[in-house]
């Protein structure tokens, strides 16, 4: 299994579901697709129209950005935690 | 389309949500509500009277560009779950939705115009959406270059009296129109002068900053180009230069009275290189013939007035007489009930005005 921490800024498309648990998946992408097919429209919102990872947002694997990793393509083993947040923007 | 009893619905995008003002049926007094889609850059909004319902291009810095919906002015918003989104392998990802047009059809179809420049429709009021597939493949694309703003569909024009017709204009590629609801696309930028380029009279990499008909008279087009004002009588085949004692060939917004074919509203600027009202004081422009004459409409307006009014945050209603209004990038909204010849401020400090829209109630 992995967890999933989501940010409250998605809650409209989780229904206030901010953690949840999934049977382990190969790597990001196939998480967000998972995600997706539960929360529909909550992919696109994560990730652009060719499944990249928006600029603005961050996808940390256990303490690691994904974006210093495989990006979406980036491995998940059973019991990681992963994190889906805003990055911080300006300030 | 029924013009109702005079109220009207101002929707005004902005780079932090929408805002929206409805009139009493003299369009003296606005009750404003808003901000709605808090946080969220709106940069366009319509309203669908067929199924009354409230569009609104939004996007968020973090999460992306989609479409929501009010059924009760604004209140409350539906986003879609099924936005518009390039295919996969496209290599393309919709940056912006820059324009949201209701059909004339009594059949839920919208269309939207994106960036990077795409058509896209919906064929249920707006929630889920296909491109346009004639133009993702069009021959030329991998030719177009953006304009200042990006590669943007920045402008729709559809009339109810040529159902099959859709106009387009993209930054800076040029005007394109389809005859045959989408099916196939053909340029339409004859004697456009492009200026900026080896070529002065392109078929296409023409910079349209926007397009406007009276619906009276849907052969007939007016356009606010980089480097001229035109006039089309034929659709769009063919183009006249119709500055003639304009200040200036350049400026964005550009508007049709509703009620005179001929009476074409502009707000030119010093230049492409400045960007600003001339002489620091803005001013609307109109003409009552088609575009041989020209005068100014600035009763009303400061005197220095350094706004920028950007080319989607300027309109006419569909009132009698014609009702105008503009919103700037500093948050001021101007309205005027007697076709520009008196302004008034309506609102101020509002956040910086991406786009105006107006319906009637």
């Amino acid at each position: 299994m992995i967890r999933v921490k989501l940010t409250a800024q998605l809650k409209d498309w989780t229904n206030g579901v901010s953690s949840l648990e999934m049977d382990t998946v190969p790597d990001l992408q196939s998480m967000v697709r998972k995600l997706d097919a539960r929360f529909p429209g909550i992919g696109q919102r994560i990730v652009d129209d060719q499944e990249k990872i928006r600029t603005h947002v961050n996808i940390f694997v256990n303490s690691e950005n994904s974006k210093d990793l495989q990006r979406e393509m980036t491995k998940l083993r059973d019991g990681d935690t992963v994190h889906i947040l805003p990055s911080v923007a300006g300030g | 389309m029924a013009k109702g009893d005079g109220r009207q619905i101002l929707m005004v995008g902005t780079r932090k949500g929408a805002f929206v003002f409805t009139s009493d049926s003299g369009r003296r007094s606005w009750k404003l509500s808003g901000p709605e889609l808090k946080g969220n850059e709106t940069y366009h909004m319509a309203y669908d009277r067929r199924s009354r319902t409230m569009l609104a291009s939004v996007s968020s810095s973090h999460w992306g560009p989609t479409v929501a919906k009010s059924k009760d002015l604004g209140k409350s918003w539906k986003v879609s779950r099924t936005p518009p989104k390039f295919p996969k392998g496209s290599g393309l990802s919709v940056a912006r939705i820059w324009q949201i047009k209701p059909g004339t059809d009594d059949d839920g179809v919208v269309y939207a115009g994106v960036e990077p420049a795409c058509l896209f429709r919906s064929d249920d009021g707006g929630e889920k959406w296909t491109v346009n597939e004639a133009m993702l493949n069009h021959k030329t694309r991998k030719k177009w270059q953006p304009g200042g703003g990006g590669l943007c569909l920045h402008t729709v024009v559809l009339s109810e009296r040529r159902p099959k017709r859709i106009l387009i204009a993209i930054s800076a590629v040029g005007v394109m129109r389809s005859d045959d609801n989408g099916e196939t696309w053909g340029f339409k930028n004859k004697r456009l002068l492009a200026d900026f380029q080896p070529e002065k009279y392109p078929e296409f990499g023409t910079c349209v900053h926007k397009l406007a008909i009276n619906q009276s008279k849907p052969d007939t087009i007016f356009q606010q180009n980089h480097t001229g004002v035109y006039r089309s009588d034929d659709a769009g085949d063919d183009w006249k230069d119709i500055r003639n004692n304009l200040p200036s060939r350049f400026g964005f917004p550009a508007t049709v009275d509703a009620n005179d074919s001929e009476r074409f509203y502009l707000a030119p600027l010093e230049g492409d290189f400045s960007r600003i009202p001339m002489g620091g004081h803005f001013a609307v422009w109109a003409t009552d013939n088609g575009g041989k004459e020209w005068h100014k409409l600035d009763s009303g307006i400061p005197k220095t007035s350094y706004f920028t009014v950007l080319r989607d945050a300027m309109v006419t209603d569909q009132g009698e007489p014609c009702g105008l209004y503009f919103g700037s990038t500093t948050g001021q909204l101007f309205a005027s009930r007697d076709q520009g010849n008196k302004w008034e401020k309506i609102a101020d400090g509002l956040p910086p005005i991406l786009s105006v829209s107006v319906s009637s109630a």
